[in-house]
């Protein structure tokens, strides 16, 4: 990834520095959310019309809910977070090193 | 935001693969022509930035939360084309990866987040810059999740799992997303005031040398 990205340009280094925040912040706001009991709109829309219990899973992910195997809580969101960040990253920036050329 | 599969009919559904298939590629097909040394890890950043602000859930009022979507703000920094292709990512990784979204749902998904978001951030933001260029960033990061939100509501509200209850699920998805959309286009305003301020040459449309359309009550 290193070759993908301009570690050198000022710009792209604040930036990465700020996904790292934005990672870091991640756990907190994913405790938080869990701690007052919210729910999204879809999943409200969802219990109105009584299709909550309608929702299925057929590829759960190799990291479901944004949790590692193995890490527990807010580090499993920690890490969840920088693996996710971090392959987007790569894969938006591999896509768009493909299509320049 | 993000559909779970179950949710949607197969006919449903298989409009928005329609839909999000021809939009992406014709978004690939005119990403060709803008990429380049700075604007490529750009791309990268913008989703990768996308991706870690989607993971920060706030709660609204009613009993609600909801994160920030991001496509309004790739749109407008990006373009319509790069914006659908760093959105595209985004989704795709969220439901291959975290199962975030389903799979049989990914295209709805795409449409609502990677399709509609940008294209109507950026039309958005088109339509207002001239009055007010940060103002126009908060519009476009605000309209385009509400029009987001109605897709939703309307492709759940046409799903038998739904009981065809359109007149409920709109509703919801839209008030709730209106609400979330005053977040969303004071995050989309705020990070590209910035962004437009320090980098202008980043910004689609903007070069350094270029004076910024002027501020209303400036």
């Amino acid at each position: 990834m290193s070759a993908g990205v301009p570690f050198t340009r000022p710009w792209v280094r604040r930036a990465l520095a700020c996904l790292l925040v934005l990672v870091f912040l991640a756990p907190v706001f994913g405790w938080a959310s869990g701690a007052v009991g919210y729910a999204e709109p879809l999943e409200n829309a969802a219990h109105a019309t009584g299709a909550a219990d309608a929702a299925s899973t057929v590829l759960p992910g190799l990291l479901p809910d944004y949790t590692v195997a193995g890490l527990d809580g807010p580090l499993g969101t920690l890490a969840a977070g920088g693996i996710g960040t971090l392959l987007t990253l790569g894969v938006a920036l591999g896509a768009g090193r493909l299509l320049e050329r | 935001m993000h559909i779970p599969d179950g949710f949607l009919d197969p006919w449903v559904a298989g409009l928005f693969w329609l839909g999000s298939g021809a939009a992406i590629g014709l978004a690939v097909r005119r990403a060709r022509d803008e990429l380049g040394d700075e604007r490529t890890p750009l791309l990268g950043v913008v989703a990768a930035g996308v991706f870690a602000a989607q993971m920060l859930n706030w709660p609204i009022p009613g009993g609600t939360s909801a994160h920030f979507v991001g496509g309004a703000f790739a749109g407008v920094l990006l373009g319509p084309s790069l914006g659908v292709l760093a959105m595209t990512a985004v989704v795709t990784i969220q439901a291959l990866v975290f199962g975030d979204g389903g799979i049989i749902a990914l295209g709805a998904n795409l449409f609502a987040m990677a399709v509609v978001d940008v294209f109507v951030g950026y039309a958005l933001f088109r339509a207002c810059r001239g009055v007010h260029e940060t103002g126009a960033a908060f519009v476009a990061g605000w309209g385009a999740i509400t029009v987001s939100a109605l897709v939703v509501g309307l492709g759940v509200g046409f799903s038998s799992a739904f009981a065809y209850a359109v007149g409920t699920t709109v509703p919801i998805m839209v008030v709730g997303h209106a609400l979330l959309g005053l977040v969303e286009g004071a995050i989309t305003a705020a990070v590209y005031g910035y962004v437009a301020d320090a980098r202008p040459d980043l910004v689609l449309g903007r070069s350094a040398d270029e004076v910024a359309a002027p501020e209303v009550g400036a």
